[in-house]
């Protein structure tokens, strides 16, 4: 048997290099192949028609696009033969050449790479591909299966052609752009005619217009807050479905987690049909206000409850005035505190026990989710006693400031009384020189 | 008592001169006399400041961490420590604006003719003191405002051509405004500029009692024709004046730190956003605006160093002032520098109310 010799540890070395240097070589090439684009004639002919429909794929494909960016080409979705300028040969069936994809077909043209884990992970490792399957369990992706082809499918939330990357806040699936996207279809009447929901009637289109008044929308928009829902935030994106009844709240849980909470345990929980719905309404979510709480007129809770011995508008009752007591004495404590320390006392320890005294505010305005009075009393008591401190506080600040200004009074006086005094003896000196 | 206590001192130090003295100045009687007082005034408000700084001083702790609730707690558990940090403040912009209510009075009057060139050349070095008084002790109690303030005020030392980069520098002690640039400047406000004035106030007093006081042109030329001048002794009568001047004063001061109280603000954070409105003190705000209006570029040179420069020439044009006056010199009306006194304080007082108003 021959025994090979092993190569010296010098050779191995060079070996090892070459072998990196291969490696890292072929890599780097691999990733200029793929970022550059490839022959593509089509942009040629088509960007140069008169037809727009025809012209404009080309220059939206020319401009700003993920996929042309990632070195993708016009026949990598319709196929054909992007080598040549000959219509007839680019467009061959024989070549695959399929034009535009129907509706009914796009889901597949775009899962072709989407779902695809192999293939993804070269591109965008993190993005997920599932999108197809969870399309085909959502409302669009169960209507287009039953033949609607006028649901929303790929394209008509992502685009077609001038794909951007849902990051860039120019793509129509970027954040503040979402309910717009949605709103093309859904606030179309005409569009949606013949949609139903489940009870059969017909399928509201004033979404947008409910939406636009919510303080979601004023997060999102005038905040600046990206993580403020949209309409996919509640219905899902790729599985777009109108949540169930009776999972509302846990939608809404998702954020609102202390709410949910508080509101599994109260006695609404089996009683309401919509969830959180019920009070503060779907699209249209508004400024909550402790206005809401209460048996009087104009409160939410008068529109199931009324009369004395309702045990409802009782409860309902106690916790707002519970609030509305610490919601004015925090008013009153703020104004004396400010005026003192607009005056120049230092309050920067009242200030930290007001932040405090607010947090207990917020804290009860949470409890109340609860429904429960006896809950929520405590929190208002704990938040009473801190403005207490805060009282005593501004009136031992408020005396302070009266025995600075008398004091300034006093040395005012004193003061003047010297200057009209060495203004009579400067007099009565000149007088005697005279 | 007093007496006694004179005679023990003379016994043994010889007054007599210093008496002598006393007894026989005089000071002239005219129209514009009042103007003599603001120098008087000037150099009480820099005794308060003096005083109420040192005592501030004992609770004071110049870092970045401390400084602030240094003075959250000399204003909120000091005994009267309010009322002395009010006061150091007030006192601070009374003094600036008297410092330049006299410096222009001088220069109106022509006081700093011959022989009088080395008074107004120490005077003009004391209002520029002044200044770095107030811009060193605006950034100690480390407070939002003071901190972004410093950090444009001392960007803009940082525009001066040349040594501009080492300038800023030298006055952050790094390349931000860090505790490190506090630092300096409480050396600064507490010890370089304190021993500079004071070195300069006595040179000044001893100049100014040397060389008396200066009276206007027209009447040194009545007086030069044998018109007899009015005077008052200086001892009794204009130190009474003077004294009463000071109290004047200080019922002003007195009244401002206790109805107007200097806010302290938020502590100062590196990290936060720049506030809305920063804007340098009242005093270098005209400066601040006209630097802000200039375009970017002047004959192909950036706007704020030709700004910069601009600022420094006219600095040492009013160093030259008595020396540049030569009709004044001579005991001619100057109208020109008349002129000249009347444009500035018009530039100074129309840009420094835009400055306050502007967005």
């Amino acid at each position: 048997m021959r025994i090979r010799k092993r190569p010296g540890v010098g050779v191995r070395m060079v070996r090892l290099l070459l072998m990196a240097a291969a490696v890292i070589g072929g890599a780097a090439a691999t990733a200029r192949a793929q970022a550059q684009p490839r022959a593509n004639a089509c942009l040629t002919c088509h960007g140069g028609l008169a037809e727009a429909r025809l012209s404009a794929p080309a220059t939206l494909f020319s401009g700003e696009d993920i996929h042309r960016n990632s070195g993708f080409a016009c026949a990598d979705c319709h196929g054909g033969n992007p080598e040549t300028r000959d219509a007839a040969m680019a467009h061959d069936r024989g070549r695959g050449f399929r034009g535009a994809p129907r509706a009914s077909e796009q889901i597949a043209v775009c899962a072709r790479c989407h779902s695809d884990p192999d293939l993804m992970r070269r591109y965008a490792p993190r993005q997920r591909v599932d999108q197809a399957a969870e399309y085909a369990t959502s409302v669009h992706g169960k209507q287009l299966a039953s033949g609607d082809s006028r649901v929303a499918t790929c394209a008509s939330c992502h685009g077609a052609h001038g794909i951007r990357v849902v990051r860039d806040a120019k793509s129509p699936v970027f954040p503040t752009n979402v309910a717009a996207t949605c709103a093309s279809c859904h606030a179309n009447a005409a569009h949606m005619t013949g949609y139903k929901l489940p009870d059969g009637k017909p399928l509201p289109t004033q979404q947008l217009a409910d939406y636009q008044k919510s303080v979601h929308y004023a997060a999102l928009t005038t905040g600046g807050d990206l993580s403020a829902p949209t309409c996919n935030d509640c219905h899902g994106n790729h599985g777009a479905v109108p949540p169930g009844v009776g999972s509302v709240a846990n939608v809404c849980g998702t954020c609102h987690a202390v709410f949910a909470q508080k509101f599994a345990t109260s006695v609404h929980a089996e009683i309401f049909d919509k969830g959180c719905v019920e009070c503060h309404s779907n699209h249209a979510v508004l400024k909550p206000s402790d206005k809401m709480l209460g048996a009087g007129e104009g409160t939410v809770c008068a529109t199931c409850h009324s009369g004395a011995d309702d045990k409802g508008a009782i409860a309902a009752t106690a916790m707002r005035s519970g609030l509305d007591r610490l919601t004015d004495a925090l008013k009153k404590s703020t104004d004396v505190i400010d005026r003192v320390g607009n005056a120049g006392i230092e309050v920067s320890a009242e200030e930290l026990k007001l932040a405090d005294a607010r947090n207990h505010l917020t804290l009860a305005r949470t409890e109340m989710h609860a429904f429960n009075p006896a809950v929520v009393e405590p929190v208002i008591q704990s938040g009473l006693t801190i403005i207490g401190d805060v009282d005593n506080a501004g009136q031992r600040a408020g005396n302070e400031l009266s025995f600075r200004r008398r004091g300034l009074a006093l040395s005012l006086a004193a003061i003047l009384f010297f200057v009209a005094a060495l203004w009579l003896k400067i007099r009565q000196i000149e007088k005697t020189e005279r | 008592m007093m007496k006694r206590t004179l005679d023990w001192v003379d016994e043994r130090v010889d007054l007599s001169g210093l008496r002598e003295f006393i007894a026989h100045k005089r000071v002239p009687i005219h129209t514009q006399e009042i103007w003599y007082y603001l120098g008087g005034m000037t150099l009480f408000l820099f005794g308060v400041q003096v005083v109420t700084g040192i005592l501030l001083l004992l609770y004071y702790r110049p870092s970045a961490t401390e400084a602030y609730e240094s003075v959250q707690f000399i204003v909120s558990q000091v005994e009267f420590g309010w009322l002395i940090r009010n006061m150091h403040s007030w006192s601070a912009n009374l003094l600036v604006g008297l410092a330049f209510a006299h410096f222009i009075s001088v220069f109106l009057l022509k006081s700093y003719r011959k022989p009088r060139e080395l008074t107004w050349l120490s005077g003009i070095l004391l209002l520029f003191l002044m200044l770095g008084f107030g811009f060193s002790g605006y950034l100690l109690p480390w407070n939002e405002l003071s901190f972004f303030a410093t950090k444009v005020g001392t960007g803009i030392a940082g525009s001066v051509p040349l040594i501009g980069k080492f300038l800023l520098r030298l006055l952050r002690g790094g390349d931000d405004v860090t505790g490190a640039t506090l630092s300096r400047f409480y050396a600064v406000h507490v010890a370089m500029l304190p021993a500079l004035a004071t070195v300069l106030v006595v040179v000044h007093l001893l100049l100014v009692q040397r060389q008396g006081m200066s009276v206007p042109l027209k009447l040194e030329r009545r007086v030069k024709e044998g018109q007899p001048l009015k005077e008052m002794k200086f001892f009794p009568n204009y130190v009474l004046r003077d004294v009463l001047a000071w109290y004047v004063v200080l019922a002003v001061l007195a009244a401002l730190a206790a109805f107007y109280p200097w806010e302290l603000g938020h502590k100062a954070d590196p990290f936060a956003p720049v506030p809305a409105g920063i804007r340098p003190e009242w005093y270098f705000l005209a400066m601040f605006h006209t630097l802000k209006l200039l375009p970017s570029h002047i004959l192909g040179i950036e706007g704020e160093h030709v700004g910069v420069i601009a600022f420094g020439l006219l600095g040492a044009f009013l160093v030259m002032v008595p020396f540049l006056d030569r009709r004044a010199s001579r005991g001619e009306r100057s109208p020109i520098f008349t002129a000249i006194a009347i444009l500035g304080l018009a530039y100074l007082i129309v840009f420094t109310i835009i400055g306050r108003y502007a967005n």
